[in-house]
């Protein structure tokens, strides 16, 4: 009787949407019959048809070289590309400066009674302590170079991101225009963003900064925005109902409403400056990146860890510190504690450069590169292949990429490419509308166009089964901690710590583990994206109507039916979210893959960085859009997702 | 609607004759190309529905007028929904009207520029809101301070001015606190401190205690009534509650779809209903508590003048059901050493029972003129018989209430009154 009363309600939903699926469905059906012998007999092939292509490598050659010619020639670079150039390389040059004449005991003090006025003593302690740690693993030049190209980049970013969420925030027009813009941007992997800047700067500092803030600077934009929009009606009536002017309003209570969507906004900002700054070291950022990005190279692991820690303890103390800045409440002191943290920083930096200790001293570095490799050297030696009965991590990665990457690579490269497109379109119909749909069948036939076809489904092969793992573990992982507190609470700061990391540093224990190739950057993608998929699900199935959990309990439903019957069904948006999150993340790993050997279209970008041909890398980098496009819109949901949940 | 005891507070002395504001032919229609609506008096004429059917737009006001007098308390109550929240909002042009005219003291409020619409607002209208309002940034102080700052007064007279107002709604303190730290209640006397800092001439509150506590609810609206009794503030009222819009307003307009039904004292409203709609609306009122004496009597005969408690002509039929039921003979109604004439069980009980048609038809206008035209003639014989069949269903309940030992209801009235 139990089983019967809860199951009838959503018997018949599912009915229903089964409808309006087969009718969908159908429809495609007849389309597609009319268009595929079509399309079949003139240009019959499995591949995409080479008469549909499109060769831009000439034009994007000529275009890249001409850039080259006049670069310091033409008006536009002469006034314009040139002056920002400069403008980027010298306000670098200049923090950096600061940074060095601080010295090691100046920026530690610095930063350290920064984050005590932000975030408290115990945020404090621990910024010193990353600092310190920074100078000892001997990385203490290469972090104040990232540091010095992340405060251009997240000041540049915060000023544009501002100024452009003001604007939406405060005209419905500019709102509407921006934000699909914005939206589109946080969905497309980093890399994309690398190859138009070296193409109008070459490669160095300013490209890197310029890549950074356009990759930044939009979370920025959105959350001033949304915040500006999201004010309490009522609150800015009152404030209108005494008479003030618009400036008044402004200043006086719409900025403040949204000052915690700004200090998120600012959060998000600097995580993602700290992730593409690494990245861009491919691009010449130079700094702690560089340093991981030569060790990757030579698969030196020992030197990618040395450079990879700092980045890890540099992203969760300013996560932490940015973060609890917005959460709130005012520090003891007021403004004369920030004075005298001011005043403590010059009196430590002054004592540091009297004592002529400026530079962090050779002596105190621990070298740790040594005895990681050591210990890699050993891994390979013995956990690599030939363990009895489990394998080896080289065999297991060797299994992964024979028995599921091979197998589907092979598939969707078989399969005639017009299937391809009905699938694409089949999906994203089926979960969109023919809105999406249709973005998402000429994004993937622009690959195609572009003439890239065939990596972008070696790319897309990897995504998929990166994809299948993550949702696998994921909403195991999810499941299992949304019904234990126990489990969430052991899972949270490990969660937290992963979720701030850049997904450059998520390739170094994979290279050490698994080697390079394709299956050590499918492993690198799950890693990244399983955090936000675990949180995604449990978070959504802990947020299920309690009275609809309640009442089927009062029917005697067991849990497996609670959670199969009540739970499951009411968090489908959240398990959809969790979908396209995994998606969206596990591509950008996917092509920075390309770093390790993932081949494709991440290593066509590459390729085309090392050798300077940037007519390969540009291709590649359209089709990296046009793919991430398609990916977002196949798992689109028909809502507009909240926020970037990483 | 359970309707408390509206503790009616006294009517406010001779109104001035210049109004306030003068509200005329005000529309306010929501939609696409709302000005033909007014303009148009097929579609003006449409119901609600229909309107929004054939033209995509609502109409929330739909051509009011009435005049606020000064130093009186205007209420316009309505159900959610019928444009009251609205037409507050068009005093001052915090929603735009689509036609009509405003005036604030003969000064045309539509034809305003923006900057005297800001001084009008700044110096001369303080809205009191629902939600409150507050900015969630700012102390209690700062908040009360913040019309002040708006108008360009510097912090430390601000503060000493604020000061002042904190003293007056009982927040004494609680200066430093954020909103957040307060509740319901004490955050609506911060709303309500914030209005009066800049000293305006009116008050608009737009159902300012909706959101309270029962028991807060009834606290504020004594702070609001003692407020007006001590500044003698024109203030325009919205509400859904009509047992607050009895016990605050000396005139009330009742609002429905957009239209006044019925604009009167709270005694015309629940006497004399406009029509059925008004007739629902206040059916549960414990009429004996708004209705007063002076809609009750009759001529008094010869003797009747000589003895008997006397009650003012103000007094609530409560106020005189209890001297009647002490003394056991009918109250006199006196006006300044004059006898109006008289009330007695059957009148009181008459209007407890509501069986006394048209007894207020002639109220106004009869007890201006004198007791001696005082109309009963017609409707006597009726009302007795009325309130004879109805005296033992309400005997047991109403008059009771008077006059037990330990009841407290309507004593304390009685005794200032009489």
């Amino acid at each position: 009787m139990a089983t019967l009363t809860a199951t009838a309600p959503k018997a018949k939903l599912p009915g229903l949407l089964r409808h309006r699926a087969v009718g969908k469905l159908l429809l495609l059906a007849a389309v597609a019959a009319v268009l595929v012998p079509l399309a079949h007999g003139r240009w019959a092939s499995g591949a995409w048809p080479h008469a549909l292509t499109v060769d831009l490598s000439k034009p994007l050659a000529s275009a890249s070289n001409w850039v080259i010619d006049n670069r310091d020639s033409h008006p536009l670079f002469l006034y314009f590309f040139g002056y920002v150039s400069n403008a980027v390389v010298l306000s670098v040059r200049a923090v950096y400066l600061v940074l060095l004449a601080a010295g090691w005991a100046g920026v530690t003090a610095a930063a350290a009674l920064l984050a005590w006025r932000a975030a408290g003593a115990r945020l404090a302690l621990g910024t010193a302590a990353a600092f310190l740690a920074c100078g000892l693993l001997g990385m203490w030049v290469p972090t104040m170079q990232t540091l010095a190209l992340m405060v251009v980049a997240v000041l540049v970013s915060v000023l544009l991101g501002a100024l452009l969420g003001l604007a939406a925030g405060l005209s419905d027009r500019t709102f509407r225009a921006l934000r699909p813009v914005l939206d589109t941007m946080q969905v497309l992997p980093a890399f994309a963003y690398l190859l138009p800047v070296v193409l109008v700067f070459g490669i160095g500092v300013p490209a890197a900064v310029l890549a950074t803030v356009v990759y930044a600077a939009p979370p920025m934009a959105r959350l001033t925005a949304l915040g500006l929009r999201g004010a309490d009606k009522e609150v800015l009536e009152a404030v209108e109902s005494l008479g003030t002017t618009a400036r008044q309003r402004l200043v006086t209570a719409r900025l403040p409403l949204a000052r915690r969507e700004m200090l998120l906004g600012l959060n998000q900002t600097i995580m993602m400056a700290l992730s593409m700054a690494v990245i861009a070291s491919v691009i010449g950022a130079g700094g702690l990146g560089d340093r991981v990005y030569q060790a990757l190279a030579s698969v030196d692991v020992g030197a990618a860890l040395a450079a990879g820690i700092p980045i890890v303890l540099l992203a969760v103390v300013l996560d932490r510190v940015t973060g609890a800045a917005g959460a709130e409440g005012e520090r003891p002191g007021g403004r004369a504690g920030w004075a005298y943290a001011a005043v403590a920083t010059v009196a430590v930096a002054l004592a540091a450069r009297l004592a002529g200790r400026l530079e962090w001293p050779g002596a105190w570095t621990v070298p740790i590169a040594e005895p990681v490799n050591r210990a890699v050297d050993w891994m390979t030696a013995h956990l690599y292949s030939g363990v009895p009965y489990v394998g080896g991590t080289a065999d297991w990665a060797a299994h992964f990429t024979t028995w599921i990457l091979d197998p589907v690579r092979a598939g969707l490269q078989w399969l005639p490419w017009w299937s391809v497109l009905l699938v694409v379109a089949a999906l994203a119909w089926l979960i969109g509308t023919w809105r999406t749909a249709l973005t998402a069948v000429l994004a993937m036939a622009a690959t195609g166009v572009l003439g890239v076809w065939k990596p972008s489904l070696d790319t897309l092969s990897q995504v998929l089964a990166a994809v299948a793992v993550t949702l696998v573990l994921g909403f195991a992982t999810g499941i299992a901690a949304a019904r234990s507190d126990r489990f969430e609470r052991l899972l949270r700061p490990v969660l937290d710590v992963f979720q701030t990391m850049p997904q450059f540093v998520y390739l170094i224990p994979v290279v050490a583990l698994f080697g390079v190739g394709r299956a050590p950057a499918v492993a690198a993608a799950v890693v990244y994206a399983l955090p936000a998929v675990v949180r995604i699900t449990a978070q959504g199935l802990r947020q299920v109507d309690p009275a609809a959990l309640e009442s089927a309990r009062s029917l005697g439903a067991t849990s497996a039916q609670q959670l199969r019957q009540v739970q499951l069904p009411l968090a489908r948006p959240a398990l959809l979210l969790a979908v396209n999150q995994g998606v969206v993340l596990v591509l950008a790993v996917v092509i920075i893959g390309g770093l390790v050997g993932g081949g494709a279209l991440g290593y066509d970008v590459v390729f085309g960085l090392a050798q300077g041909d940037l007519a390969t890398g540009l291709v590649a980098g359209a089709a990296i859009v046009c793919l991430g496009l398609m990916l977002d819109r196949v798992t689109q949901p028909t809502e507009r997702r909240a926020k970037k949940g990483a | 609607m359970a309707l408390a005891v509206p503790t009616r507070k006294a009517p406010t002395g001779t109104p001035d004759d210049a109004p306030v504001f003068s509200v005329d032919g005000l529309w306010k229609v929501f939609g696409p190309k709302a000005a033909r609506i007014p303009e148009d008096p097929e579609l003006a004429a449409l119901p609600a529905a229909e309107l929004r059917e054939r033209t995509g737009c609502t109409a929330a006001v739909r051509d009011v007028g009435f005049d606020v007098r000064k130093g009186e308390v205007f209420v316009v109550m309505g159900l959610s929904g019928s444009g009251k929240s609205t037409l507050v909002r068009c005093l001052t042009r915090l929603i735009e009207p689509t036609t009509g005219s405003i005036a604030i003291d003969g000064e045309d409020v539509r034809a305003m520029d923006r900057a005297r619409l800001r001084e009008l607002r700044r110096h001369r209208a303080a809205m009191v809101f629902q939600h409150f309002g507050l900015l969630p940034h700012r102390t209690v102080l700062d908040n009360i301070a913040y019309g002040l700052e708006i108008q360009g007064v510097g912090r430390a007279e601000r503060r000493e001015r604020a000061a002042d107002f904190v003293a007056k709604v009982g927040l004494e303190g609680l200066e430093q606190r954020r909103p957040s730290q307060l509740s319901g209640g004490q955050r609506q006397r911060v709303g309500l401190a914030r209005a009066l800092a800049v000293d305006p001439e009116v008050l608009l509150f737009d159902e300012p205690f909706s959101a309270l506590d029962p028991l807060i609810r009834r606290d504020m609206q004594e702070e609001v009534v003692r407020l007006h009794r001590e500044e003698g503030r024109t203030m325009v009222f919205i509400t859904h509650d009509l047992s607050e819009a009895l016990k605050l307003g000396d005139r009330i307009a009742l609002m429905r779809d957009g239209r006044i039904v019925q604009l009167g004292t709270p005694e015309e409203i629940v006497g004399s209903p406009a029509d059925d709609y008004v007739r629902a609306f206040v059916r549960d009122v414990p009429r004996e508590q708004v209705m007063t004496v002076r809609s009750a009597m009759r001529a008094a005969s010869a003797q009747e003048t000589e003895d008997g408690p006397a009650v003012s002509p103000d007094a609530t039929v409560s106020e005189a059901i209890e001297a009647v039921a002490r003394t056991g003979s009918p109250a006199r109604v006196m006006d300044h050493g004059r006898c109006l004439g008289v009330v007695d069980h059957e009148r009181l009980l008459g209007v407890v029972a509501g069986t006394e048609p048209g007894a207020i038809a002639g109220a106004e206008q009869g007890a201006v003129a004198g007791s001696e035209q005082y109309a009963v003639a017609g409707t006597e014989q009726g009302a007795v018989d009325g309130a004879g069949r109805n005296a033992a269903a309400a005997t047991g309940q109403d008059i009771a209430a008077g006059t037990e030992p330990g009841a407290v209801t309507g004593t304390e009235q009685a005794k200032g009154v009489v």
